[in-house]
């Protein structure tokens, strides 16, 4: 017999705002609206529930939110500082449970209490007292569910926001479910919340009442995956912060947006090989290279390369990152910031090749020991005098 | 000892429980069998008590649908009594007269089986003039429903009070904790004849006021303080109502449990004699 585990969802809505809110009381009492202020067609980061009742919604162009609330107050995004409040909150939770997952700066964490009731008792009492802490230390007030998995914690969350708490009894995943519209299960993408819904179906139970094999007819590999959140059933671990793939990432916010692809490319390039410096400094390798980008009208894209073999040097980590950058250009509005994330890191092998001007390996195009011995070289300067005492051609400066 | 008790409890319908019956360490402490888990242990515990505190409605607010799985669960005879949600008490809301009527819809479920709602107010609710309106707009508001008024504050130990809450026909439980300045006092007054309600909290001095719930119930009850108990409150509460429920809260290690059946035992005895 499985474990009966215990995952506890604490959700801040609208946590951008109630952030701002917290660093600034003025704002308590008002609409809030969360939007660059120089763009040109800014669109909403996050609003408050005031706001959203008014009509503001995420993503909508902050002229026509203006227009919708015009008693909001507009207030550009701090990401570093949802990040550490962010940080603040698992801090927090973590007095619970060393197994915690939380998103960066979405307001979201999960907690693994299974098996801590000797210490901290019944488990609806560690969600009562995690959001009363949260509530007298941080003056904000997390929704907060408690449920056998944390698909279904997240659907309860999702149900009594922006406040409250729910907590579905073991065993009663699918009947809790059942009633419920599509929407609010996470998991489904938006086509496939359409192609259900061809078929007439937008409720869980709908769903849930289909086999496997009904479902493989249409989504294929997704069915397995359908068959088992449409019944509440989820296996996911908590995944905790040292249990999490190690990242290593640098962020540049440009003084000026800019659309200028030439520029943004320097700076991603620049990005490149601080990354790279630091990974060659660890002896670690990177199968991944993630790209985000943020726009100036709030809006953000992600775009990720992998290789099978990873790479350190700074040519490979360029390569990967520029790919990224093609694919996530897409639009024609400015960048304000962009981040590059290496992960999926391995340990660079001592072990020599064998053909090293073959195999080409982690030193870059060309190749063999040149190649490692010009990288060496590089690193020596940069290490001596900073990363951009020394740049190719197509880095931009940071500074 | 027991004398008295069964003199007085002749004609009084007296049932036992626990507060709460979800609770994994009751597996550990094997109250519940090995791997049990928490969708079996209402019919588990219904082989042994037929009367549950509801304690899980303080968290949350009651919800129709979720009770009425709930009780599909339990065994057919089992009743309840059902906290009220702290919203409404403890962490008092501006729409809180709206949440009032949603717990209404909320337990309407459990139909003929809702014993008791359970008002518990919490330690710094004073009587003052403020809390006295609240208290009797909030009664007003569960009216007709058979309430019972839990008061942890010492101030609103006073013939007053007792004298509303008897002509509301609204029950005061009685409660069983330590013995600590501040605290409400352990009463054997009776203001509704139709029910008396009891909860034995424990006596942890020490844990108490600790903040930790592990700390605060954990509290064994021994044989001849649930014996001295009967003597001195039972027989005065059951000689004054048709029908009593005691519950036990102190949970940690399934002392709560345990406790409940050894009064339950007690009472037995006490009625039939030793042999029954």
């Amino acid at each position: 017999m499985n474990r009966q585990r215990f995952i506890l969802h604490l959700n801040v809505a609208d946590f951008a705002v109630a952030v701002e809110r917290v660093a600034d009381s003025t704002l308590r009492r008002r609409p809030v609206i969360v939007a660059p202020l120089q763009a040109a067609r800014a669109a909403v980061y996050d609003m408050s529930d005031e706001a959203y009742h008014a009509g503001v919604r995420k993503g909508m162009l902050l002229s026509q939110a203006v227009r919708c609330c015009r008693s909001a107050r507009v207030v550009p995004p701090r990401f570093d500082l949802y990040r550490r409040a962010m940080t603040a909150f698992a801090g927090e939770a973590g007095s619970y449970s060393p197994a915690l997952e939380y998103g960066t700066e979405d307001g979201h964490l999960f907690l693994d209490i299974t098996g801590t009731h000797r210490l901290f008792g019944a488990a609806p009492d560690v969600g009562w007292r995690l959001r009363r802490q949260m509530r007298s230390k941080f003056a904000i007030d997390p929704i907060w569910s408690l449920a056998a998995n944390k698909l279904v914690a997240k659907v309860g969350s999702r149900l009594v926001k922006p406040r409250g708490e729910y907590i579905v009894a073991d065993g009663e995943e699918q009947r809790f479910l059942a009633p419920l519209a599509l929407h609010l299960l996470p998991g489904l993408s938006d086509g496939e919340r359409q192609r259900l819904a061809e078929f007439n179906i937008v409720r869980v139970g709908q769903l849930a009442s289909l086999s496997r094999t009904q479902l493989y007819g249409v989504f294929g590999r997704r069915a397995e995956r359908l068959f088992e959140i449409s019944r509440g059933i989820d296996d996911g671990v908590v995944t905790t912060g040292s249990a999490r793939e190690p990242v290593i990432e640098k962020e540049h916010i440009f003084a000026d947006d800019t659309a200028d692809r030439r520029i943004i490319g320097g700076v991603i390039g620049c990005l490149a090989v601080q990354l790279g410096l630091h990974l060659r400094s660890i002896r670690m390798a990177a199968r991944r290279v993630v790209l985000s980008l943020s726009y100036s009208d709030g809006g953000r894209v992600v775009r990720q390369t992998t290789v099978r073999q990873g790479v350190s040097d700074d040519g490979s980590l360029q390569r990967l990152a520029l790919q990224a950058m093609q694919r996530g250009l897409t639009r024609r509005i400015r960048i304000r910031s962009c981040r590059l994330a290496c992960d999926r890191l391995h340990r660079i092998s001592p072990q020599l090749l064998l053909f090293s001007e073959i195999a080409g390996g982690t030193s870059g195009r060309d190749g063999g020991q040149r190649g490692e011995k010009l990288q060496a070289a590089l690193d020596a300067v940069r290490c001596r005098f900073g990363s951009e005492a020394i740049r190719t051609g197509n880095q931009a400066t940071l500074h | 000892m027991l004398l008295r008790a069964a003199e007085k409890t002749i004609g009084c319908t007296v049932m036992t429980g626990t507060s709460g019956y979800s609770y994994l360490e009751w597996v550990d402490s094997g109250f519940y069998p090995p791997g049990t888990r928490s969708a079996a242990m209402l019919g588990l515990y219904g082989r042994s008590f037929s009367i549950v505190e509801l304690n899980y409605t303080w968290y949350q607010m009651a919800r129709s649908d979720a009770l009425a799985r709930m009780v599909a669960t339990a065994p057919a005879d089992m009743l309840f009594a059902a906290k009220l949600t702290r919203t409404v008490t403890h962490e008092r809301e501006d729409d809180w007269r709206e949440q009032v009527v949603r717990y209404r819809q909320g337990i309407a479920g459990l139909k003929q089986r809702l014993v008791a709602i359970l008002v518990q107010l919490p330690p710094d609710f004073e009587r003052t003039v403020a809390n006295r309106r609240f208290l009797a707009e909030l009664l007003d508001g569960l009216h007709p429903l058979p309430v019972a008024v839990e008061f942890r504050h010492a101030s609103w130990a006073a013939d007053s009070v007792f004298a509303e809450l008897e002509r509301r026909r609204v029950t005061l439980v009685s409660v069983d904790e330590p013995d600590l300045p501040g605290l409400f006092p352990a009463l054997d007054v009776v203001t509704n004849p139709a029910l008396f309600y009891v909860r034995f909290h424990g006596r942890n001095r020490q844990g108490w006021r600790s903040g930790n719930m592990q700390k605060k119930f954990d509290y064994d009850y021994s044989r001849a303080e649930l014996l001295q108990w009967c003597d001195n409150e039972l027989a005065g509460l059951a000689a004054r109502a048709e029908r009593g429920i005691i519950f036990f809260n102190n949970h940690v290690r399934a002392q709560a449990p345990r406790n409940a059946l050894l009064l339950e035992d007690l009472l037995k005895q006490a009625k039939h004699g030793p042999g029954a």
